[in-house]
């Protein structure tokens, strides 16, 4: 298909949903107050505050591996859901800084949590730039296709670079790696380790709502509607893209330490292309462009999984990948859509207009 | 000499395999715009296909000729019910064969299990030349890639199904406009390219032996060959697929097999970026 054609396509799909916005959005001013974001967010957090409350003390442990898998969901869902970039590789940044912690705490002994969750998030951070600057940077923009492979490529040589490397463990990966520590505390799996995980998600959620509430969110949403209108507009669309990728993967590393420590160990897989797709599916299913569609597609896989895997281990990848498909092809914007309308979807963005808008 | 000699024809045998592999990739890609990530499960169906009919006692050669029909027919099934929705949409499609190659792959695992299946050489024994002895099967898989390959270029380039595909691919608009009809023209590259993959799965899992992760194992190598080799065209594909083929077979005998492996695709990748448009550049065959 000529790409001259598509962009045409787009452009006219944009403009129809453009309109179609508009009259939402003059409707939406007389129904004002009926907000279900919120509502969603809300009743996500108090259940999750609830839950170690009610679970048995495996479920806790199993539902702190799913926060973690949650806030590495919102680094994908950043540079899918709102810049638009596929990463078919956002596992090598939380995988890298899972190793990268784990080393720091097998050979230099270093596990205190203020200094091993700043380096994993450098480590993802700095990955993202180097991958991401080489991928998204330079005189001619990369094509989407050029960039997932990339990233893709780039999960599946670290995989088997991991390996391959006996200081890394090779197959087996780095086993029992200490626990986290604050002075002479230790985290181990329970409870306090669940709502550190939940603070922590929490305030990376917050910093994420405001970031893409803000003028660089709108950018970032226009790169994903229509690029080249933005780049039209003045706006750098590859540096824009290059920042909101390396702030995915700082997200990503400190998901993936946070993943290390609580697991206790590391292995191949963890910078793969397996976890690559997986966190792919979470954000699909869960509906990417909103960040809690993201957290709330990690807890419905995982959840589900857990659940069937019991009984039905060998068809449970089948009905995801049947699930998967149905959802791409009738639900494109995730589980999230049946309650979340397309314009409270968008949102709005930046500081509040000082002067009422003329209704039209 | 001998040891030169043998390397030269381990080193050709693996890339004639990832040409093989790469074909239907390459075609899809080139003729439809759509980088199908469910075709390593196509290789994967060819492979259990194959196996199924030893199995069941028929003799090799006959699941042989069977896997790419089958495999093919499935394609065009799959391309007319849900392929067909994703044209427009490149980084969708991605997504949605991905959800169809996790169906069939773990569909496969369900029926063999995580076992490593072998299936015998149709052509066993060896070739000796000399002092030399080189495997009868590798090299047959090096012949029927070469008529294969050569069939494929005659095909696309000297008969009218073949000018139709390539009219589709340069301006549907235009093709439709001239008495084309284009779906039938996609489901038919799709189905030929299913076909070739599941041909190419039946001829090496005498090779690799079956397991369900067969063919996830070369998606990868064959997405990056198709980029080097330039999408758009047939010959770029497979010039990629030989380039990085011939590589991953022939650095491994130079430095540490680690390296190797990852440093065909850094090197394929730091190509791609610089030379977007790939080694072949150019629509047509």
């Amino acid at each position: 298909m000529p790409k001259s054609m598509s962009v045409v396509r787009e452009a006219i799909a944009g403009d129809e949903a453009d309109d179609a916005m508009a009259e939402r959005a003059a409707a939406g001013q007389v129904a004002a107050g009926r907000k279900v974001l919120p509502i969603v967010e809300g009743v996500v957090l108090v259940a999750a505050l609830l839950a170690p409350l009610v679970l048995q003390d495996y479920l806790t442990v199993f539902a702190t591996r799913v926060i973690i898998l949650a806030l590495f969901a919102l680094s994908f869902d950043l540079v899918w859901g709102y810049a638009g970039i596929m990463s078919f590789g956002q596992a090598l940044f939380f995988g890298s800084a899972g190793y990268g912690v784990a080393l720091l705490a097998r050979d230099l002994d270093i596990t205190n949590i203020f200094l091993v969750l700043p380096a994993g998030t450098l480590i993802g951070l700095t990955f993202a730039l180097l991958l991401g600057g080489f991928l998204l940077l330079g005189r001619h923009p990369s094509s989407v296709i050029f960039v997932s492979l990339g990233t893709l490529t780039g999960s599946y040589a670290a995989d088997r670079l991991a390996r391959g490397w006996y200081y890394l463990g090779g197959q087996n990966g780095i086993p029992s790696i200490a626990p986290m520590t604050v002075g002479s505390y230790e985290f181990s799996e329970g409870p306090p380790f669940y709502y550190l995980v939940l603070g922590i998600l929490v305030v990376v959620y917050l910093l994420c709502r405001f970031l893409v509430r803000s003028q660089f969110g709108l950018a970032l949403a226009g790169l994903r509607e229509n690029e080249q209108r933005i780049a039209f507009f003045g706006y750098k669309a590859q540096h824009l893209k290059a920042i909101i990728f390396a702030i995915g993967g700082a997200v990503a590393g400190l998901a993936g330490s946070l993943y290390a420590f609580h697991e206790g160990f590391v292995w191949p897989n963890m910078v793969g292309v397996v976890v690559s797709t997986q966190v792919v599916l979470y954000v699909l299913f869960g509906g990417s462009g909103t960040l809690i569609g993201a957290v709330i597609g990690a807890i419905i896989v995982e959840g589900v999984s857990f659940w069937l895997s019991d009984n039905y281990r060998d068809i449970w990848p089948i009905i995801l990948g049947v699930l998967l498909l149905l959802v791409i092809l009738f639900r494109p914007l995730g589980l999230i859509s049946f309650v979340l309308g397309e314009r409270e979807r968008v949102g709005s963005f930046g500081a509040k207009p000082k002067e009422k808008r003329n209704a039209p | 000499m001998a040891n030169a000699f043998v390397a030269a024809f381990e080193i050709l045998s693996f890339g004639a395999i990832i040409v093989l592999i790469v074909l239907g990739l390459g075609i899809i890609a080139s003729m439809m715009g759509i980088f199908n990530f469910a075709q390593g499960e196509f290789v994967l169906l060819g492979a259990y296909i194959t196996y199924l009919a030893y199995a069941k006692g028929m003799p090799i050669w006959a699941g042989m000729v069977a896997a790419p029909f089958v495999v093919g027919a499935l394609g065009f099934v799959l391309e007319a019910l849900i392929i067909r929705r994703f044209y427009a949409a490149p980084i969708v499609a991605m997504l949605g064969t991905y959800a169809l190659g996790l169906i069939i792959r773990e569909s496969v695992r369900g029926l063999i299990g995580g076992f490593y299946l072998t299936v015998p050489e149709p052509i066993g024994g060896s070739i000796d030349i000399g002092a030399m002895h080189i495997s009868a099967w590798r090299f047959t898989i090096i012949v029927i890639t070469l008529l294969v390959m050569a069939g494929c270029y005659l095909l696309l380039s000297r008969t009218s199904f073949g000018l139709r595909v390539r009219a589709t691919l340069e301006n549907p608009a235009l093709a439709r406009a001239s008495g084309i009809s284009t779906p039938l023209i996609y489901g038919a590259t799709f189905a030929f390219g299913a076909a070739l993959a599941g041909l190419a799965g039946a001829l090496i899992v005498p090779v690799f032996s079956l397991f369900a992760d067969l063919g996830l194992r070369f998606l990868i190598q064959g997405f990056v060959a198709v980029m080097v080799g330039g999408v758009g065209s047939f010959i770029g594909p497979v010039a990629g697929a030989g380039v990085i083929g011939t590589l991953s077979a022939a650095l491994p005998w130079v430095m540490a097999p680690v390296v190797a492996d990852v440093l065909v695709f850094v090197l394929a990748i730091v190509f791609i970026k610089f030379r977007p448009q790939g080694l072949i550049a150019g629509k047509g065959v």
